[in-house]
Parts: C-alpha cells; sequence; structure tokens
C-alpha cells in the first residue's frame, strides 16, 4: 500500500506537525565523563503506520560497531585500516533489559542479527519478537534500559581527550519500507536511515561541559553532584546527536528565512575563534541559496559543532546540527572550512528532511548534496575558485567533484547499496564525485534553471518522507517534460563511462594532384577538410562539435554519438584551425577534457611551463643531495 | 666577507657547479615534458595552466593514462645522483683553489679534485653511516611528538613540537655536517689519506670551535633563505602566470643563490682554517760552516785574544 503523502511543511501553525512521527523517543541518559560511559532509560513509542500488524522489531546498536570483529572492523581492515587493535577504540552498547510495555520483560528475547554478510560476531543489529503483534494504526511502547561505552573516536562517534560528540548512542528501531523492515548492518561506507519523530531527551552531566544538541534547551538544573541535567526537544527529525566540551566558545547569530528566523549557534574551539567568520559567512550564504532555489528551511536553528583537533567527529550531518572542521592555519585561499559547512548544510535538506535511505541509496543523499554544493560554491566564491585560490593556484569545487569520479569512473553504478560497492575510493568516487558530476552533465542537458526546478519540486514534494531514486528520476523527467531513461540507464543504473574525443583534424588542397598546381593563397586556394570525431566510451550522448577555420567561420554539427565516429568533410577556401567536441563544456562526465579539442598549430606553452617547473625541483633537488657532498 | 671575496674570485667554479646543476636538470626534464606534450600542445584544455594554474587540470593531466611520471621521477633522481658525485669531485679542486693566492689553472683544477676524489668518496660513506643514526633518532622523536600532540588539547603544540624535533634534527645534520667539511678541507690543508685520522683530528678541531663554523653556516643560509623568499614574493606578486622567461629566471636565481651560498659556506671554511691551524713555522738551518783547524802555536807565540772563530 502505497505511503500516504506527508503533510504540506508549513510553519503557518508551529504545532502542527511537519512529519509523519512515527516514533516518538524519550531518553533520560547519563554521561560519566570519566568512564566514558552512558547510561540510560529509553521510552520509545512506536506509532504503526504501516497497515500491516507488526510482531517483530528490529533495532540498531551501532555503537556495537567498535569491536575488532564486527563487520564495521573486517571492512575497514579489508580495506587497509588499522593494523592494530587498541581498546580504547572499543565502543559498545549493551541493552539491559527491554520491556514492551503491557506485554512484559522482552530481554530474554532479544536475537542479534546479521541481514546483510551473516557475520555472527556482528552485533549491530537485534530484534525481538513480541508476543501480540501490534495492530495497525495501534502504538506500542518500548522501554529500554541501556549502557553505552563510547569509543575513542574511530568514526564520527565517541570522544577524544576530554571532548565528546555522541551520536548513534541509543538504540534505534529500523525503518518500515517498502513493505518489509529495513535495518543493516553498520559498514565503514554507510550511514543511517530512521523515521521521523520526536526526541525528548535530558543529559546528566558535568556542570563544567557545555552542551549542544539537535533539539531546543528547555531546562537546565544543577545537581549537588557536580552535575547538571539539561532537558532537549527536537521535533520532526529522525535523529539525536549531542556534544559536550568544557572549553567551547559559543558564537551565536541569526538568520531570517523565508518561514523562519534560524537561530545560529556555533561550538568553536578557543584556537579557532578567527575563523568564526567564515564557518559563519559560508552558512548563511548556504542558507540563502537553499531558501532561495529548493525551498525553505523548516526548523529554527542550527548548530555548528567544531570538532577538537584529532577528534574524528568533524564533516558530518544530523538533523538540525552539524559538524565542521578546520585548522589553526588554515589560510584564506583553502576554502575547506566553507565548503564542509556548506556540504553538512546542505544534507540538513538531502537527509535530513528528505530522508533517503543512506544504506540503499547513498547517492540520493550524498551525491544530490554535492551536486548543490558545487552550485553553492560556486555562486558564492567564484565559478573557477569555489574550492582552492592560494599563489596562483585555482581549483574549482566541481573540479574536484570529478576528479574523485574519474578515480573510479567504471567499478559500480551509483544505484549500488552503500555497503557493496568495491571499495571505500570507489563508494566515494561514485557516490559524491559521479553523481554531482552526471548531474552537472543533466544540467547541460536540460538547463540549469529546469533542473533547479525539479529538485525544488522534489523537495517541496518528497520532504519528511523516505523517497526512492526512481521519485527522484521520475520528478526530473516530469518537471523537464523530458524522457531522459537513455540517461538515466547509463549514467545511474549503469557504468557507462562517457568520452569523446577529436581523433584527427587535416586539411589539405583539392589541387593536391596537379604537376604545377598555383601557390597557396589564404581565401582563394580551395582546401578539403576532415574532422574525425570518435566515441571512446561507451557512453552515448549526444554532443555538439564545433569547427572553426582560418577565415574566422565557426560551424556547429550535432551528433548524437550512437554511431562509434563520426567524420565531416568540408571544401572551403579556408583552412581548419581546430574542433571542438562539447565547446560549452556542458558534458562533465567526459572523463578526459583534453581529448575533446584538436588545434592544427602546436601550442607548446603550457608544456614549457610544466617543463620549467619539472627542471626547477629537479635543481633543487640535485642541490637537496649536494649537502651530502 | 673576506670569504664571500674569495668564493667571487673564484666564480668559475661556481659557474661549473650551476652550469652541471641545470645542463642535469633539462636532460631530466625532456622525458616528463614528451609525456605531456602529445596531449597539451593540441588541446584548447591546456590553456587552464597557462593562463594561471588550474589544479583539477593539472591532476587531471597527471591521472591521464597515458601520461606516466614514474620513469621521469626516477631520472630526475638519478641526475641528483650524478651531481651529487660531480661535486664530490669538485670540492677537492675547489678547496685546494681556495687555499692558493692566486687561482689555479684548469689543469691544476683538474689535477686537484682528482687527487682528493677518493678521499671524499670515502669521507662520503663515513657520512651515510654516521646519518643513520640521526635518521632514528628524528624518527623516534617524531613519534614521540606526535603521540604528545595527539594527546595534548592544544592543537598547536604538534605544530610546534614538530618544528622542535626538525629544528634538532637540522642542528644534529649541521654540526656533522661542519665536522665533516672541516674533515674534508683538513684533507686537502695536510693532504692527509687517512679518512679515519682526518675524521678523528677534524671532530677535535670542529666542536671546540663550533660556535664561529656555525656562525658562517647561519650567515650564508640566512642569505640564501632571504634571497629565495624575496624572489618568491617577486613572483607571487608581479609575475603573471603565463610570463614563463621571468619564472625562469626567477627559479634560475634561486637555484644559483643556493649553490653561491654553499661555495660561500666552503670558503669561510677554508680561510677559518687557514687561520686558526696555520701551517707550523719552519726555521731556516744556519749555512753549515767549515770545521776550524787551530795551528798549535810556537812557544813563543802568544795566544790568541779573541774567541775561537765558529763559536
Amino acid at each position: 500500500m502505497p505511503a500516504p503523502r506527508p503533510p504540506q511543511a508549513t510553519n503557518a501553525s508551529p504545532d502542527a506537525p511537519l512529519s509523519r512521527r512515527v516514533v516518538a523517543y524519550e531518553i533520560d541518559a547519563r554521561l560519566d565523563a570519566q568512564r566514558k560511559t552512558i547510561d540510560a532509560v529509553q521510552i520509545l513509542t512506536y506509532r504503526n503506520l504501516t497497515g500491516k500488524a507488526l510482531s517483530e522489531f528490529p533495532f540498531h546498536l551501532y555503537l556495537n560497531a567498535f569491536q575488532p570483529e564486527s563487520t564495521f572492523f573486517r571492512e575497514s581492515r579489508r580495506e587497509g585500516g588499522p593494523r592494530k587493535w587498541e581498546e580504547k577504540h572499543r565502543g559498545s552498547i549493551e541493552v539491559k533489559s527491554f520491556e514492551a510495555v503491557g506485554q512484559g520483560d522482552l530481554t530474554s528475547k532479544i536475537e542479534f542479527i546479521q541481514p546483510d554478510d551473516g557475520n555472527p560476531q556482528d552485533r549491530t543489529v537485534f530484534r525481538v519478537r513480541l508476543p501480540r503483534p501490534v495492530p495497525p494504526g495501534a502504538s506500542v511502547q518500548f522501554r529500554i534500559v541501556f549502557h553505552a561505552k563510547l569509543p575513542e573516536t574511530v568514526a564520527r562517534t565517541g570522544y577524544k581527550r576530554d571532548f565528546f560528540f555522541v551520536a548513534q548512542w541509543f538504540p534505534k528501531v529500523g525503518v518500515w519500507w517498502r513493505g518489509e523492515w529495513n535495518c543493516h548492518q553498520f559498514y565503514p561506507t554507510t550511514e543511517f536511515f530512521a523515521d521521523f519523530g520526536t526526541y525528548d531527551v535530558k543529559l546528566t552531566l558535568p556542570q563544567n561541559l557545555v552542551v549542544g544538541t539537535t533539539g531546543d534547551e528547555l531546562a537546565s538544573v544543577a545537581n549537588p553532584d557536580g552535575t547538571k541535567t539539561i532537558s532537549f526537544r527536537a521535533e520532526d527529525v529522525h535523529d539525536f546527536a549531542w556534544t559536550a566540551y568544557a572549553n567551547y566558545r559559543i558564537v551565536e547569530d541569526s538568520w531570517k528565512g523565508s518561514a523562519a528566523t534560524v537561530k545560529i549557534r556555533l561550538f568553536m574551539q578557543p584556537e579557532h575563534m578567527n575563523q568564526a567568520n567564515r564557518y559563519m559567512r559560508s552558512l548563511k550564504g548556504t542558507l540563502e541559496h537553499f531558501d532561495r532555489w529548493y525551498g525553505p528551511y523548516p526548523y529554527n536553528r542550527i548548530t555548528v559543532v567544531d570538532p577538537a583537533h584529532g577528534s574524528g567527529s568533524g564533516g558530518m550531518e544530523y538533523p538540525t546540527l552539524i559538524t565542521a572542521g578546520t585548522t589553526w592555519w588554515m589560510p584564506a585561499g583553502f576554502l575547506a572550512p566553507e565548503l564542509v559547512v556548506e556540504h553538512e548544510f546542505g544534507h540538513q535538506y538531502w537527509y535530513g528532511i528528505v530522508a533517503t535511505n543512506e544504506f540503499e541509496d547513498a547517492w540520493l543523499d550524498e551525491g544530490i548534496n554535492s551536486y548543490t554544493e558545487t552550485k553553492i560554491m560556486d555562486s558564492l566564491f567564484g565559478a573557477e575558485r569555489s574550492a582552492l585560490h592560494l599563489w596562483g593556484l585555482t581549483l574549482a569545487d566541481s573540479s574536484l567533484q570529478r576528479l574523485t569520479y574519474l578515480a573510479n569512473p567504471a567499478s559500480d553504478p551509483m544505484v549500488r547499496s552503500a555497503y557493496q560497492f568495491m571499495s571505500g575510493d570507489a563508494y566515494g568516487g561514485v557516490t559524491y564525485g559521479k553523481t554531482a558530476t552526471a548531474l552537472r552533465t543533466l544540467e547541460g542537458l536540460i538547463g540549469e534553471e529546469t533542473l533547479r526546478r525539479a529538485l525544488r519540486t522534489y523537495f517541496l514534494r518528497y520532504r519528511f518522507s523516505h523517497p526512492t531514486e526512481e521519485d527522484f528520476l521520475k520528478t526530473i523527467e516530469e518537471v523537464s517534460g523530458q524522457n531522459l531513461r537513455w540517461f538515466f540507464d547509463q549514467a545511474v543504473y549503469g557504468t557507462h563511462v562517457l568520452d569523446y574525443a577529436v581523433q584527427s583534424i587535416h586539411s589539405s588542397r583539392v589541387d593536391w594532384f596537379e604537376k604545377k598546381p598555383p601557390k597557396e593563397k589564404k581565401g582563394e586556394t580551395l582546401y578539403r577538410t576532415h574532422v574525425l570525431v570518435r566515441r571512446l566510451g561507451d557512453f552515448v550522448c549526444p554532443v555538439e562539435v564545433e569547427i572553426k577555420f582560418d577565415n574566422g567561420e565557426t560551424l556547429r554539427e550535432q551528433w548524437d554519438g550512437k554511431d562509434r565516429w563520426v567524420r565531416y568533410t568540408y571544401e572551403k577556401k579556408a583552412k581548419i584551425v581546430s574542433a571542438t567536441v562539447d565547446p560549452g563544456r556542458k558534458v562533465w562526465l567526459d572523463r578526459d577534457f583534453f581529448n575533446n579539442s584538436k588545434t592544427d598549430k602546436a601550442n607548446a606553452a603550457a608544456t614549457r611551463k610544466l617543463a620549467n617547473i619539472w627542471r626547477f625541483l629537479t635543481q633543487m633537488l640535485e642541490n637537496l643531495l649536494a649537502w651530502l657532498a | 666577507m673576506a670569504g664571500a671575496w674569495l668564493a667571487c674570485s673564484r666564480w668559475r667554479v661556481l659557474a661549473w657547479a650551476y652550469a652541471v646543476n641545470l645542463l642535469l636538470a633539462v636532460v631530466a626534464g625532456i622525458p616528463a615534458a614528451l609525456s605531456v606534450s602529445e596531449i597539451l600542445d593540441h588541446s584548447f584544455e591546456a590553456r587552464r595552466l597557462v593562463k594561471g594554474f588550474d589544479l583539477g587540470a593539472f591532476v587531471a593531466l597527471l591521472m591521464h593514462p597515458e601520461v606516466s611520471l614514474g620513469g621521469p621521477a626516477a631520472g630526475s633522481l638519478l641526475v641528483s645522483l650524478v651531481y651529487l658525485a660531480f661535486m664530490l669531485f669538485l670540492t677537492g679542486g675547489m678547496l685546494h683553489d681556495f687555499r692558493q693566492e692566486q687561482r689555479l689553472s684548469i689543469g691544476e683544477f683538474c689535477a686537484a679534485c682528482g687527487a682528493f676524489f677518493w678521499r671524499f668518496a670515502r669521507l662520503f660513506l663515513f657520512l651515510l653511516i654516521v646519518l643513520v643514526p640521526l635518521g632514528i633518532l628524528y624518527g623516534l622523536l617524531a613519534d614521540g611528538a606526535g603521540k604528545l600532540a595527539a594527546n595534548s588539547p592544544q592543537e598547536k603544540l604538534g605544530f610546534w613540537l614538530a618544528l622542535g624535533c626538525t629544528a634538532l634534527a637540522l642542528l644534529l645534520f649541521v654540526a656533522i655536517r661542519l665536522w665533516f667539511d672541516v674533515a674534508q678541507v683538513r684533507a686537502v690543508a695536510e693532504d692527509e689519506r687517512k679518512i679515519r685520522c682526518a675524521l678523528r683530528r677534524s671532530f677535535r678541531q670542529t666542536f671546540p670551535n663550533f660556535l664561529p663554523l656555525l656562525w658562517f653556516f647561519l650567515v650564508t643560509g640566512v642569505v640564501a633563505c632571504l634571497g629565495s623568499a624575496a624572489a618568491v614574493w617577486l613572483w607571487v606578486k608581479y609575475i603573471r602566470p603565463e610570463d614563463l622567461a621571468f619564472s625562469i629566471l626567477l627559479g634560475q636565481v634561486i637555484v644559483l643563490l643556493w649553490i653561491a651560498t654553499r661555495l660561500w659556506l666552503r670558503a669561510c671554511e677554508t680561510l677559518w682554517y687557514q687561520r686558526r691551524f696555520p701551517p707550523p713555522v719552519v726555521f731556516a738551518e744556519p749555512p753549515s760552516a767549515p770545521p776550524v783547524t787551530l795551528e798549535m802555536p810556537s812557544a813563543e807565540v802568544s795566544p790568541p785574544s779573541g774567541p775561537p772563530e765558529g763559536s
């Protein structure tokens, strides 16, 4: 039965929920900052909106991934991960008791399952079968007592020295999706998937810690034992993360959006305070662009956490809370802090509000977000320098994304589940780089404004729900009014590589056979010109070919790209100067821009420049070694 | 200043060192240029490397299946080793030349180079042996510093520790280098053939006089660094990316500066050694006189009134 459409998100009535609140978490947790443990009681109220009676419930226990024999570590080591196990990296979460209210203690019914790889040592998923199923439309309440041991951060969550970033720290119920439970094990390349709901969280922790969370702070009470208990509430989100560190410096500001005034809080490391304005500028620019291009930001807050050095928590997104990252020496021309803020905020839309399945459709959040990242970074910082402009070097963010794609252009399709890619590099290259580059190419095909409208429609239609890849692709076709299956079949579902090349250009006199031909004269001698263009890859895409002659004439040919090559022949009183495939640089998926053009005359300026650099570096190496003489 | 003057007066040595440096680098650069010219010379995409420097285009070029820089990189390393050998050869003649009042002729210079080459080659091997524990020490220090930095809430601590370890390693390297420099100067000055003896003696000569030697090193090093920094500043501020001629010129100024300051240091060391350990003064022996023959006087002959001749 298709899921009902979500309610229209609006802030006109603050009490109206923005999402189908499937879950309501109430968590009362105490942090032991010395032992790095959390003890908590969790009440989870689950509304059965599946239309079916549910008798079993799976839960994620993500922290159990940080054990040597878990699937997470097995796969990390396969990718060249840690050679040595260190006990400080062990994390765990233990369910002390599990009760279904009204159905009794089900602790002994906890059964660890491994639905993906069958690794019996992996305990990141458990399920519980209820004595009585929960009828459709009814709710069930679980009371779970758990004890969590935080690892010294390996990936995103844990502690580093006295800095805490705590995410995926509580038993999280799976998602009923596409007619069944969706609850995957945790892998190095996977992120998360959960239902929308509410979170009421109480944290008891040492008084000296400054705390930032997903939710709004409701109250703070000092306890006689030197701790404090802070209450938070977050609505219409699907996760709850928090951070605690005594040395945070907080910078506050606000931004007025079309739906709400957004309260901004930066939690800065003291030694990075001089970079707070970089974070703020990027965040406000991003908020403005997303609001204008894709839709209103529906929440009243956004928190940016600048994590402690070496913490491994940077560059990640959680609902209304993101982690950024910088260093004390970050030059202004190296736009890493701006880029990470833009990217992680972008996830508020693509993942936070349009909550796609990050296990199975990682490209729908990482890839779309990487594409919108390139657009916004270009808009904010300039198209050719949106990632770097330092000491004469420039780098566009779109080029950066394309380079990650070029490193792994053909290993996996975009639609592959995150945990099934050939390698971590392939996952990154395809999910981020290839998707961004493919969308950039699509932009070239259907128009920038059309694609922007399509993304806006997709956001507004699917916010606070869990769309699939077909929902996204169909939206693009609907808005563009074009059948784009040929493109999607190759770029999204396939591993086709796109590469067009101008193989050769040549002009020769028509009267070459004459014994005494007249002297060559520009504008008078008749030439026959051949241009050979080839499709070197297996991706078929219509392209433009531009041919220029030395009399100033420019011709544009349209090639459907279906055959492996095409030859253009002309007879003119002019010689060819150059031929270029895709002169407008719309087909970003082309794996080699260097062979897209060919000029009649050589211009060795670039070769000379690189040769000079090489020569200089060799000379300095000689000088260095000569110090041993 | 005397060292600078001496190095300037022997400008031919600098010219040879620079010429060989440049020639070897040009040769090493040919395979790299050939590797990329096929792709760049007829492509509009190459413009992204000329006007400015698009790092994306450059990395895409490096990732190109037809570009292979492993061979050219090995070639650059090889020519650097050849240059090292050349400088070992040149150093003997250079130090001998520095010791002379007048410039040596080319024949004398080359003869001196040859005469001292194998001694310097043996010194070089000893230097490598001495540098191994330094490398190990640096590795241990860097590892320890890294652990300290990772466990410290102060982010900058890692930077300062790395800087400190590097400075310490550099100081130790300089000390060793100065010791071996003095060994070379001594080998030439004393025509020392026993290298281990030369090392022991030069050790005893170097470290009691470490500060003045370190001063020479610091002055020449600061000049090299400041000159390079000025050249880089000029390049960043005023040279357009497409101005290849100026870029080449500035690059060569930097290379020349580093060679010149190294020769300047060697000249200073030679002069210092001459002043600090002058050759012993040998007094001339008086001319030998024929034996005095005394005629025995008769009884009536009175004895001579003065001292006997020859006393």
